[in-house]
């Protein structure tokens, strides 16, 4: 047992599970348990049958949480349960280790980087390998990544090759800020990640970008976790590399919330880069409505006649921040909003990509892509790019960032399909 | 950015802590009045948890009451309504009727009624969801309570037996027999959770099943006592199941996760989506930042740190003792946990007796104290802040489960605080 499982069973002895009141308020949100008998449940997976564990893994059925948080969120006595579950996750599998292939399948599918970087050059290939059915279902068979799950399509230019192609940007007429793109921003996500610097420097800021990893979050709910906290240091070190008193802003919801809280909570990292990083970090849309309400910066938004569907990811509803991106998008004339009212879309990082998860993860989605569907055929916004992916597979509409809405109405592109 | 944050337009802002009953009505009048409102809870309020009816005023000095409304004077000062009167517990009820609509709430009457309760006592409410009106006890009237063995939580016979040996407060007894059948929610589930079975049962095509199986047991001239499983996000499934069932039926709400509330909640929580409450789910509150006598923010803690959100007016809806807001410590010491503010007892020795099963603990009766318009008081009876309300179970004066005077409160308590927040704004 590692150090970092140590502290995984430590906490679990010591978690928050006194304050459970069996009001079963989690069990009647946890979308899994929603869609699956499978699946017995927060409650009973969580604080109940930690009673039991005494650090060893009593109940298999544990492995069905998709770690979505959602329970944590809805808890008002403040257990934390996802985390508990996460945590006890990683000791299950550290007692009894997964098959050879799908130890290796959870190694590849966290390792974002890697994976983002392997693809980068050979991006035609990889695109048409992962479209291309007959492989995908070997590699279902072999690894278990689920044939129909949703694979990221691989750029031929990352965001660095980007950076320093472009012609030089607008002198800035604000503070320096720094730009977390994650791996995803990097790598496959590049036009969020472009998107959103024009943005921040359109409204005057100067935008450090500096090099970067990978926060280590599918490692973590992988039950990877000495990998995850020598990952989400090193980010913290790369971050903190351009200026200490800096904001920090990101477009990947998640790995924002990796930063935020998660690696401390979970990872139990209690280093002071991390609570520096974490204090100081924002996700982009919570950055831009604090601007936009201080009244210091009042953006020039075009009208934009349109009725956009919007889903907030379960990882970034945990951040308990409310729904910056809504109330931001709505600042665009003519922009009217619909929100999903759904918890989670199914992925919730990487869950839904195994092959054992697949159909679950799908029923969990459903009434996000049927909101959708109903809502905009050509046009839907989500914070989280596993989730996006998860959205377009399931509905079959294009779904960006809304940080692409708002670069549109601040006449910076013209190229949605609005 | 730690500072006040001020914001866009010219609206008053209102920050509305507590996810429950007074925090989400409170959030969606102020935003009829214009208001921007941020409403920040730690987690969902406790209507899941509660019965689905509304109380106004059950139970005065251990006797039914009949009449709540005109049983209001005899409450003694110390009472919340003797602050909140009939007009606004009045006003409240209407407020919720409208938002819930004919489907989730019947007619509002003027006099309490009895419905059964899942331990089979009678239990007096004055408005009810249209699902359980057919439960109103009435001397003579065929109840068959009928059961479900994959839901492990409602006990058929306990119900009917218990129904069956009580004198109603009129004279006369209810005809109370009891039956089960043999459904599962789901292929090859033995052990239901009501939430589950209500999703089931959402779903037009199983309702074919579940209808069969009822009618196999239920009797001509009898009423249909089920436990309220009857679909959750569908508010016409029980009605849908009664018309194919051919008689009338009627639900009994269960202990949490208790289905009816849950429609509540669901309904409510919609409403603040429409009408862009912000909600800022699973933050904490944590503390007030005043200029002198007059709150300008609320300090939240959230992921990644402390935020403040700059205000104009705080209505203070957190619950009481169940959802933490009010808290004993291993000294006795009785607090109101989140700003710190002045309890009606701050020692609980003498306010916890021993007896577990019996009197209701005067402990909770201890809350905030406020004046007519719900602004919280000080120690000597002045406000403490001139922008500060508080709704619903913070207030001080009255043990809500004994007295079934819950709803009532936090409805009437969320009319007035926002009432006066909005005195002298221009109406919308
Ligand atoms: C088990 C039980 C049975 C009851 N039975 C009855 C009955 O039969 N009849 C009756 O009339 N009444 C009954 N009551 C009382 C009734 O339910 C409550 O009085 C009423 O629901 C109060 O609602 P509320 O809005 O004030 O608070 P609640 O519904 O308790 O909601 C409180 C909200 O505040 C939030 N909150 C708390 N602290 C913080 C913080 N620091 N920061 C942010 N948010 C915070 C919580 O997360 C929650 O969202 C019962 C209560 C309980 C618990
Ligand atoms: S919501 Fe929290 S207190 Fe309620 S049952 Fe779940 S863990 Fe326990
Ligand atoms: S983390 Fe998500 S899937 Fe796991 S128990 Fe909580 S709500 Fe359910």
């Amino acid at each position: 047992m590692t150090d970092d499982l140590n502290h995984a069973r430590d906490e679990l002895m010591r978690a928050s599970l006194d304050h459970c009141v069996k009001c079963t308020i989690c069990e009647t949100q946890c979308p899994v348990a929603r869609v699956t008998p499978l699946f017995p449940g927060p409650k009973f997976v969580g604080p109940q049958a930690e009673r039991f564990r005494h650090g060893e893994s009593v109940d298999e059925s544990l492995d069905y949480c998709s770690g979505c948080g959602i329970c944590t969120h809805v808890c008002p006595q403040g257990v934390k349960i996802a985390e508990l579950n996460i945590m006890a996750k990683a000791v299950m599998k550290a007692d009894q280790p997964p098959p050879v292939m799908k130890g290796l399948r959870d190694q590849v599918i966290s390792r974002t980087t890697v994976m983002g970087k392997a693809m980068t050059p050979v991006a035609p290939v990889a695109n048409a390998a992962l479209g291309i059915g007959l492989l995908r279902k070997a590699v279902e068979k072999v690894v278990g990544v689920a044939s129909g799950a949703p694979m990221p399509t691989a750029r031929t230019e990352t965001l660095r090759a980007w950076l320093r192609r472009r012609p030089a940007p607008p002198a800035a007429t604000r503070e320096p800020i720094v730009f977390f793109h994650g791996c995803a921003g990097g790598y496959f996500e590049v036009e969020t990640s472009k998107r959103t610097i024009e943005v921040l420097e359109h409204l005057g800021f100067q935008v450090l970008v500096p090099k970067q990893g990978c926060c280590g979050l599918a490692q973590q709910s992988n039950g990877l976790f000495e990998n995850a906290r020598t990952s989400v240091l090193d980010l913290c070190d790369a971050l903190r590399s351009v200026g200490k008193e800096l904001t920090i802003v990101s477009s990947s919801g998640s790995c924002t919330g990796m930063l935020k809280h998660e690696a401390h909570h979970i990872l139990g990292v209690d280093d002071p880069r991390l609570l520096d990083v974490g204090a100081r970090i924002r996700e982009t849309s919570e950055f831009l409505l604090e601007l936009f309400e201080s009244g210091e910066v009042l953006p020039e938004f075009r009208r934009v006649e349109a009725t956009i569907p919007y889903h907030q990811p379960c990882q970034v509803k945990a951040q308990g921040m409310g729904m910056p991106a809504l109330t931001l998008m709505e600042m665009v004339p003519g922009v009217r909003v619909v929100e999903s009212g759904q918890p989670c879309c199914g992925i919730a990082g990487t869950y839904g990509l195994k092959e054992e998860k697949y159909d679950i993860a799908q029923a969990v989605g459903k009434p996000v892509f049927e909101m959708v569907k109903a809502t905009n055929p050509d046009l839907a916004t989500c914070d989280t790019e596993t989730c996006r992916w998860q959205i377009e597979k399931g509905s079959g509409v294009r779904t960006v960032h809304p940080i692409e809405l708002l670069h549109f109405a601040l006449g910076l592109s013209d190229d949605l399909p609005l | 950015m730690n500072g006040p944050v001020p914001r866009r337009g010219t609206a008053p802002r209102t920050v509305v802590v507590g996810a429950g009953l007074a925090g989400l009505v409170s959030a969606i009048l102020l935003r009829r009045h214009g208001h921007q409102v941020v409403l920040v809870a730690k987690g969902l309020g406790g209507l899941q948890l509660s019965q689905g009816t509304i109380d106004v005023l059950g139970r005065l000095d251990g006797r039914l009451v009949d009449d709540p409304w005109a049983a209001f004077d005899e409450l003694p000062d110390s009472h919340p309504y003797r602050r909140i009167g009939v007009e606004a517990v009045r006003r409240g009820v209407d407020v919720l009727a409208g938002l819930l609509g004919p489907d989730l709430l019947a007619p509002v009457g003027e006099r309490n009624q009895l419905y059964p309760t899942a331990v089979g006592a009678l239990r007096p409410t004055l408005v009810v969801p249209p699902s359980m009106a057919a439960g109103a006890a009435r001397d003579g009237r065929r109840i068959v309570i009928v059961g479900i063995d994959q839901v492990k939580d409602f006990h058929p016979e306990l119900v009917a037996g218990n129904l069956a040996r009580t004198e109603l407060p009129g004279g006369g007894r209810l005809q109370v027999r009891h039956a089960s059948i043999d459904l599962g929610a789901r292929p090859g589930e033995v052990d239901s959770s009501p939430v589950v079975y209500a999703r089931a049962l959402d779903q037009a095509h199983t309702r074919e099943k579940f209808v069969r199986a009822v009618k196999a047991v239920a009797e001509p001239g009898e009423v249909i006592g089920l436990p309220a499983v009857l679909g959750v996000d569908d508010p016409l499934a029980w009605a849908d199941l009664q018309q194919r069932i051919g008689q009338p039926v009627f639900e009994i709400a269960l202990q949490p996760p208790s289905v009816p509330g849950m429609r509540f909640n669901q309904a409510l929580l919609a409403h603040t989506r429409r009408e862009r409450v912000r909600t800022m789910l699973g933050a904490e509150v944590i503390g007030l930042v005043n200029e002198g006598s007059t709150v300008t923010g609320v300090r939240v803690q959230t992921a990644g740190g402390e935020r403040t959100i700059g205000c104009d007016h705080v209505v203070h809806a957190p619950g009481g003792f169940e959802s933490g807001a009010l808290a004993v410590d291993s000294h006795n010491r009785v607090s109101e946990t989140i700003f710190g503010l002045p309890v009606t007892a701050t020692d609980a020795t003498e306010l916890i007796h021993g007896d577990y099963w019996g009197a209701p603990q005067p402990l909770f009766e201890v809350g905030v104290r406020v004046d007519d318009q719900m602004r919280v008081l000080d120690d000597r009876g002045r406000a403490m802040y001139a922008n500060l309300y508080a709704a619903g179970g913070i207030l001080a004066g009255a043990i809500r489960w004994r007295e079934k005077s819950g709803e009532g409160i936090a409805l009437g308590s969320a009319v007035k605080a926002v009432d006066a927040i909005t005195a002298g704004e221009d109406r919308p």
